[in-house]
């Protein structure tokens, strides 16, 4: 019987280590309900298709790259290089840093577990918990940056995969470090890809991550990273779907002291029946945090966008600053944009907003190109491009950001 | 300001009791707790209903049994126990009153304290007034008049009897039997309500009014309002409710079903003020309402309330933009203090096209309450060029109250136009600071800053409901502010 929860997992194979987490997982595949339209979570975003599929997770024996997929996603980028195939590792195309400052191993190496609650709270995470396969592990010491950016290209690639990656990151007092998650899929690959990030960003430390998912096939892809911030520490996340047939972006930053600055942006762009989902969670605890979020989406021909964004400020976090911003266009009849922005407030001497809108091209901008010989179709280009360019631009590494926009343009035709 | 002022202040609110607790003296006809089909037929039954009256509450009573109550709300409550309560009560002296004079004296006594006096209302406002005690209509003004121009008026069970095609035409189709767990509820169990028929082309010369009151201790009150504007008509409705106290949890349920038929306008306004528990939270009226418009052609309806009491409130007054070209509006104050929880907002359905919706929503919360905005926006397929503004703003008075804003947006047309936006912010010292420096004392202050904040919603109000709910404002919020 396909469909239920139980059938769906039934081929998932678990390796051997972490003995401990996967116990857990299995416990909660069993406790928590499987995500459906009447959980207020899921609600957009409904799962139902993927569950009547029959998916495997395979080995990491006998890898065959495919050659259509360069396994360095940022060509030009001076990095280090973790790959993963399917959830496995792939030493051959790694390049790993070699520091005595700093540990960077597959997280299978690592005998040591660590985890946030969400497989707990999730069956989508207790899943990951289970049968997650490998993943990075990277462990910054005390007042050591990290001199060049960690890439993840983490490659889903066959028909009915379940890939399962799960990151660990460490950083120390002081520390700092620039990882950038990459994952793509081959042309004929479905399945599911269900990955976890975790970071664990210690006093006056700073963590970048621009995440990027550029998968083509039919992947179902969930994508949940889990920050916590101790005092003084910064964060700045960057979360860009340039392809991907189903995607469900989580983010959730606690700032877990006094002082934090989380930045998070996004941008989403899904043409043809693509379904992307942005959730984020903000949440502050203690005094003087910064946080500013800008997600902004064109939904396309017939494909639907979510965005929920939820900040929390509680009950002692004063002189918290709190800004959150979500603009979506509905370019196509049949586009749907369903966004959420929510605001939870428990302390008085706070500074929080959120706007959110859903709106159109500027008639009046398009009009003005066109009356300088600018022909619709870049002209609409060139306004999306500063559309999403207020996200890019908030990329660091010049290299990637040419990447992002190189790939957004050739997707959308872009001059 | 300084702690010590700070508690001062806090102390004399909190020891303020409620100025408006107080029972009326009256015999009522109860029937028993509890609820069960013999007990939606004996209402039916002491109301003398036609039999299609019945067998629709009987339905509503099939689906109900089969809801679960909703917990999706960010409310923390004792669940009502729906056996214990009384599903009828009425005040037993039932004469017809042609005059003011007429009306018990226990209940002119009522209204008296309420400060609305029937003769000053009808003096200074040409209000009718359709007085609802508990369930049932007792007095009813200006009837005559409206009858003139075919207005009519009258309480639910009153049109039942003597419009039954109208109410049976209307009733339940804007919020349905199914809609929702209290909705259901009430769908089985309302005893009385108002019933308001403007036909086409009227404009409603006066502004129509009903006071509700919860008076029998331990009756859950149903009421079911039915509004109908015909083709090209206008009129303003006003609701206003205070209760008396009570140490248990009262329930309201009640249902409002607006129908804004082509070229109509509905101006719909709430100053609800039912008992909020005192600052332990113990009591309060728990006010699960049901509010739905349905606009048609070119119509109209605009919600505005002003909540500043019950213990838990839970109320969505909604447009359903079916016409094109229509308006929603919606106007709210919600004020919550103590140990008040209140989840409120509204929801606006594009359907029709350039249909367009305004939402201004003002929070204030204080003492140790919860105040959500909740609300949605969603604009369908065939919406084209619907538009939507919403500005929710949330002022916090105290570091252990909460201000939550829950919007939701979806959008399926690409010619949709929809805004929104949400601060959250305390009042300004330096706000406060000016008002001292230029000798307006501190709760003076506060009182001028609260209602500048308030004032985009209170401009919305009828003028003489606009005095009664800047009194309440003053009275709920009066030195809660630190």
């Amino acid at each position: 019987m396909t469909g239920s929860k139980e059938s769906f997992i039934s081929n998932f194979k678990a390796p051997e280590n972490s003995r401990g987490l996967r116990s857990q997982g299995d416990q909660y595949l069993v406790d928590l309900p499987v995500p459906g339209r009447r959980s207020e979570r899921w609600k957009y975003s409904p799962i139902s298709k993927l569950l009547n599929t029959s998916l495997n997770t395979c080995s990491g024996e006998g890898v065959v790259w495919p050659e259509e997929i360069l396994p360095d996603p940022v060509p030009f980028l001076d990095s280090y290089r973790l790959v993963f195939r399917n959830g496995h590792y792939v030493s051959s195309l790694s390049d790993m840093p070699i520091d005595d400052d700093v540990i960077c191993m597959p997280l299978s190496e690592v005998g040591a577990e660590f985890t946030n609650d969400y497989h707990k709270r999730e069956w989508v995470g207790a899943m990951n918990a289970a049968y997650h396969q490998d993943g990075l592990f990277l462990k910054v010491s005390k007042n050591v940056s990290l001199d060049r950016p960690v890439v993840i290209h983490h490659l889903t690639d066959g028909a009915d995969i379940a890939a399962l990656p799960r990151h660990y990151i460490e950083l120390e007092e002081g520390a700092g470090a620039e990882v950038v998650v990459w994952s793509s899929a081959s042309e004929k690959s479905s399945g599911m890809c269900n990955g976890i990030l975790e970071a664990n960003v210690s006093s006056n430390a700073y963590l970048r991550v621009d995440k990027i998912c550029n998968e083509a096939g039919e992947i179902f892809k969930f994508s949940h990273e889990y920050i916590k911030q101790e005092r003084d520490s910064r964060v700045k996340i960057n979360t860009f779907t340039i392809k991907g047939h189903w995607v469900r972006n989580e983010l959730e930053i606690v700032a877990n002291g006094p002082g934090t600055d989380s930045t998070f942006n996004g941008a989403y762009l899904p043409t043809g029946t693509e379904h992307v989902d942005n959730h984020t969670v903000m949440d502050h605890a203690y005094p003087n945090g910064t946080s500013s979020e800008l997600y902004r989406g064109i939904m396309y021909d017939k494909s639907t966008g979510v965005f929920n964004g939820k900040v929390f400020v509680r009950k002692d976090a004063q002189q918290t600053n709190a800004f959150q911003q979500n603009s979506n266009i509905v370019a196509d009849k049949g586009a749907t944009i369903n966004a959420k922005p929510e605001l939870e407030i428990y302390a008085d001497d706070v500074k929080c907003s959120h706007g959110c809108t859903v709106g159109q091209f500027d008639k009046e901008a398009l009009f003005y190109l066109k009356s300088r010989g600018i022909g619709s179709d870049e002209a609409k280009a060139l306004l999306v491009k500063a559309y999403v360019g207020d996200v890019i631009s908030s990329v660091d590494r010049e290299e990637v950001r040419n990447e992002i926009l190189r790939l957004y343009s050739e997707r959308h035709g872009w001059a | 300001m300084s702690q010590t002022e700070e508690d001062k202040l806090l102390n004399e609110v909190t020891g303020k009791s409620y100025e408006f607790g107080f029972t009326t003296d009256i015999e009522s006809d109860t029937i028993a707790p509890g609820l069960n089909e013999d007990v939606i037929r004996e209402i039916s039954a002491k109301k003398n209903e036609p039999e299609w009256m019945l067998e629709w509450r009987l339905a509503a009573f099939k689906i109900w049994s089969e809801m679960e109550e909703p917990e999706w709300a960010h409310l923390e409550y004792p669940k009502p126990d729906l056996q214990a309560i009384s599903y009828y009560s009425a005040p037993k002296k039932k004469t017809e009153l042609k005059s003011l004079d007429e009306v018990d004296p226990e209940l002119r006594k009522t209204m008296e304290k309420l400060g609305i006096s029937l003769e000053e209302q009808k003096r200074l406002s040409g209000v009718a007034v359709d007085f609802v005690m508990d369930s049932v209509s007792v007095a009813t003004s200006f009837k005559d008049k409206l009858a003139e121009l075919g207005v009519i008026f009258c309480s639910l069970s009153e049109a039942i009897q003597e419009h039954p095609e109208l109410v049976k035409k209307y009733i339940g189709t804007v919020v349905p039997q199914r809609d929702n767990y209290y909705a259901a509820l009430n769908s089985a169990v309302f005893t009385d309500g108002s019933f308001c028929y403007i036909p086409k082309g009227v404009r409603c010369p006066m502004e129509l009014s009903t006071y509700f009151r919860i008076n029998e201790a331990g009756t859950g009150q149903f009421e079911r309002t039915l509004l109908i504007a015909d083709e090209g008509s206008y009129v303003s409705y006003l609701e206003g409710c205070t209760a008396p106290q009570r140490d248990e949890n009262q329930l309201h349920a009640a249902v409002v079903e607006i129908v804004s038929l082509d070229d109509a306008e509905v101006k719909y306004s709430t100053v609800q003020n039912w008992y909020p528990g005192d600052e332990k939270g113990k009591g309060g009226v728990y006010n699960f309402v049901t509010k739905r418009g349905i606009c048609y052609k070119r119509s109209k309806i605009s919600w505005t309330q002003v909540e500043t009491g019950s213990a838990v409130t839970w109320k969505y007054p909604s447009c359903i933009l079916k016409g094109d070209d229509s308006i929603g509006e919606f106007f709210s104050v919600a004020v919550t203090n103590n140990m008040q929880q209140a989840d409120t907002g509204t929801k606006m359905i594009h359907l029709g096209k350039r249909s367009r919706s305004t939402i201004i929503s003002k929070g204030i919360s204080a003492g140790n309450s919860q105040n959500s905005y909740r609300g949605l926006v969603k604009i369908h397929p065939g919406a084209t060029n619907a538009r939507n503004f919403s500005v929710c703003d949330s002022l916090l008075m105290s570091s252990t109250c909460g201000a939550h804003t829950f919007p939701y947006i979806e959008a399926s047309n690409p010619t949709a136009k929809i805004e929104h936006e949400a601060t959250t912010s305390k009042i300004g010292e330096d706000q406060i600071f000016y008002c001292q420096q230029r000798g307006i004392d501190e709760e003076e202050a506060i009182g001028l800053i609260v209602k500048g904040y308030a004032k985009e919603v209170l401009n919305k109000l009828p003028m003489e409901f606009a005095v009664e709910a800047q009194k309440l404002l003053t009275i709920s919020l009066e030195g809660s502010v630190g």
